[in-house]
């Protein structure tokens, strides 16, 4: 019986026994405090975010635990990497499953940070709706950034075992920033910490991989997570408010749980007319815990049964004289490579490197647009919240195009191109022995 | 909204007086301390960078012995360990980098079953043979110049000497020469 209490004090702030618990809760418990104290249904529901953000977040840690066990078996160096590698694949307990779990989620993190970007962009959860102090723009560039920090995390993982299949990698990569006008070697050298990837190299690599990179997502997904607060919640919630002032002009009755809204400008009758209370909000607590409880539990069942059926490959190690064939980049830059290997332009005695257009400027400019694209669309705030909105019919379009392309790209990058970077069916048999990714 | 706010007198508030005064000793102390904060920071932060670029590297070197020049036959002779090309025509000997101009992948030699004259930049070249990249297909002629795939350029061509003291070829990779270079040797 005293142990049940002493169970009960710990944990009833995660099994609210009423509403006033329930709201209690949120302000007693550090893990859910930042949480508001009621969430409306429908953010919580799966078909309108399909809860992409909370499954990069949960990968994102689960790369985090699984990193440090990793950091404590492996050594960064150009002699030691590659045997270590083996140790952990071969002879550390449980090595084999930690490495085939950090890949794995990597892989799927790259996958779902994408899918989320593309669901905030059908949505149109990058506009402002009808709260006040808003900022959608800004949680979308921020978003952008996360976008790439994952790519480069993803990136700098990808030449620590020191394979052949990371060495060469890495030197397509590498080579790509050499195509920089102006700048290109000084980046390349500042990037590599000398003209070839060697020793400087990897520990550069390692010391973004585990520290430098990981440090900036956790301190810019703060800002996402407050970002998200401040804005109000899911652009979906802006979409019950337009609905609500449809149908009915009379005050609702609601409270207004930020004191900071009313300060600065603007009153109380803008919070108060935001969405009916009784209609759409629940208790975050449990309603909310238990949905982030249930996807966190899916996503961590589904990698590691992925992380148990497939393992992460470990080629010979790298040899700099051997450069093998056909040499690709990791999967989720294939698309590029591709527009690498397509581009070069011949115009008489005058060329264009292939490298610059396919490695710099499409990929450039397609940052530069996305980031900016919240100022450049021009639809109304009526499409908030609303996917595949009927007035944003064109740029959805265009965006699906062109992660259409994207995706082609990558696949035929990934499983047509065959030695040489011949292209081949994928059900075709290459003349000699493929390299995994 | 200023106006509309308060009906009281204003109460100028006891203690030093806040005053917006850009000229005021206050306000230049505050913008000295805040440049020199800021000059200090950005100081601290070139230190940092600087020292991440490396002064010293512990590469191979850029220039190196490859053996006497009576040891490099007719043809194409590859040296795996330095990533070049050393050949040798009727007029001397010469060394093409086995480094792809696109993104650095080492290409491979393909002889040609019978030498066939090419078309470059206007003169006719008899090859013998081909150099094709496995990365992204880029191919080139056996004296270094890219016709086909994504390749902006040739291969690199490097300076040859023959080295005083022993006799040896030294080649040069930190210096780039034209197609027509060869040594005599």
């Amino acid at each position: 019986m005293k142990l049940k209490e002493h169970w009960e004090t710990l944990t009833w702030t995660w099994n609210p026994k009423s509403l006033r618990e329930s709201s209690d809760s949120v302000v007693r418990n550090l893990l859910l405090h930042w949480f508001p104290a009621k969430v409306s249904r429908e953010s919580l529901s799966f078909r309108y975010s399909f809860w992409l953000g909370t499954i990069t977040a949960v990968l994102f840690f689960i790369l985090c635990v699984t990193g440090f066990v990793l950091m404590f078996l492996y050594v960064p160096s150009v002699e030691r990497a590659y045997p270590s590698l083996k140790d952990i694949e071969f002879v550390a307990s449980f090595g084999r499953f930690t490495r085939a779990l950090h890949r794995i989620c990597a892989h799927l993190m790259v996958v779902a940070v994408f899918l989320h970007m593309m669901r905030a962009f059908l949505t149109a959860a990058y506009k402002n709706g009808l709260g006040a102090q808003q900022n959608r723009p800004v949680n979308w560039i921020i978003g952008v950034i996360l976008l790439l920090l994952t790519l480069l995390l993803s990136f700098t993982g990808y030449l620590l075992p020191w394979d052949q299949l990371a060495y060469w990698a890495i030197t397509v990569g590498t080579n790509i920033a050499r195509a920089v006008p102006w700048i290109g070697e000084q980046i390349r050298f500042a990037l590599l910490g000398g003209n070839e990837i060697d020793q400087n190299t990897l520990l550069r690599f390692y010391v973004l991989h585990c520290f430098v990179l990981p440090g900036v997502v956790l301190l810019l997904f703060s800002w996402h997570m407050w970002r998200v607060r401040k804005d109000g919640g899911l652009a979906c919630v802006d979409k019950l408010a337009r609905d609500q002032k449809q149908k009915t002009s009379a005050t609702i009755r609601a409270k207004t749980y930020s004191l900071l809204g009313i300060t600065s400008g603007h009153n109380v009758h803008v919070q108060t007319s935001y969405i009916d209370e009784d209609e759409h909000l629940v208790e975050s607590s449990p309603n909310l815990t238990r949905r982030l409880l249930l996807v966190t539990l899916a996503t961590l069942f589904l990698t590691s049964l992925l992380a148990y059926v497939v393992r992460a490959p470990l080629e010979a190690a790298a040899n700099p004289l051997v450069t093998p064939n056909p040499a690709k980049a990791p999967w989720y830059f294939l698309w590029l490579q591709e527009l690498v290997a397509d581009t070069t332009i011949h115009m008489g005695s005058y060329t264009i490197s292939g490298a610059f257009v396919g490695g710099v400027l499409v990929p450039g400019l397609l940052v530069a647009v996305l980031a900016a694209w919240p100022y450049l669309d021009r639809t109304s705030a009526n499409a908030t919240g609303v996917w595949f909105a009927k007035e944003r019919h064109q740029q959805n379009m265009m965006f699906l195009a062109i992660v259409f392309v994207v995706i082609l790209l990558t696949f035929v990058g990934t499983f047509m191109r065959g030695p040489s970077w011949h292209l081949y069916w994928p059900w075709q048999t290459w003349p000699e022995t493929p390299t995994r990714f | 909204m200023k106006n509309t706010k308060l009906s009281q007198p204003e109460i100028e508030p006891k203690g030093a007086p806040v005053v917006e005064n850009s000229s005021s000793r206050r306000s230049f102390l505050g913008r000295l301390g805040l440049g020199a904060l800021l000059t200090g920071l950005a100081g601290q932060l070139f230190a940092f960078l600087r020292a991440l670029m490396p002064n010293v590297l512990y590469e191979a070197p850029r220039s190196f012995k490859i053996g006497t020049p009576d040891s490099f036959a007719h043809g194409i002779t590859y040296l795996q360990d330095h990533r070049l090309f050393i050949g040798r025509d009727q007029h001397g000997l010469y060394a093409i980098s086995a480094i792809c101009t696109h993104l650095g992948c080492t290409v491979k030699p393909v002889n040609l079953n019978q030498p066939r004259a090419v078309q470059v930049a206007g003169k006719l070249v008899e090859i013998a043979q081909e150099f094709h990249c496995p990365c992204h297909g880029s191919k080139y002629y056996g004296d270094g110049t890219n016709y086909d795939g994504p390749a902006p350029r040739p291969l690199d061509w490097y300076r040859l000497e023959l080295s005083p003291d022993d006799g040896q070829i030294l080649v040069n990779t930190s210096e780039a020469v034209k197609h027509d270079f060869r040594l005599n040797a």
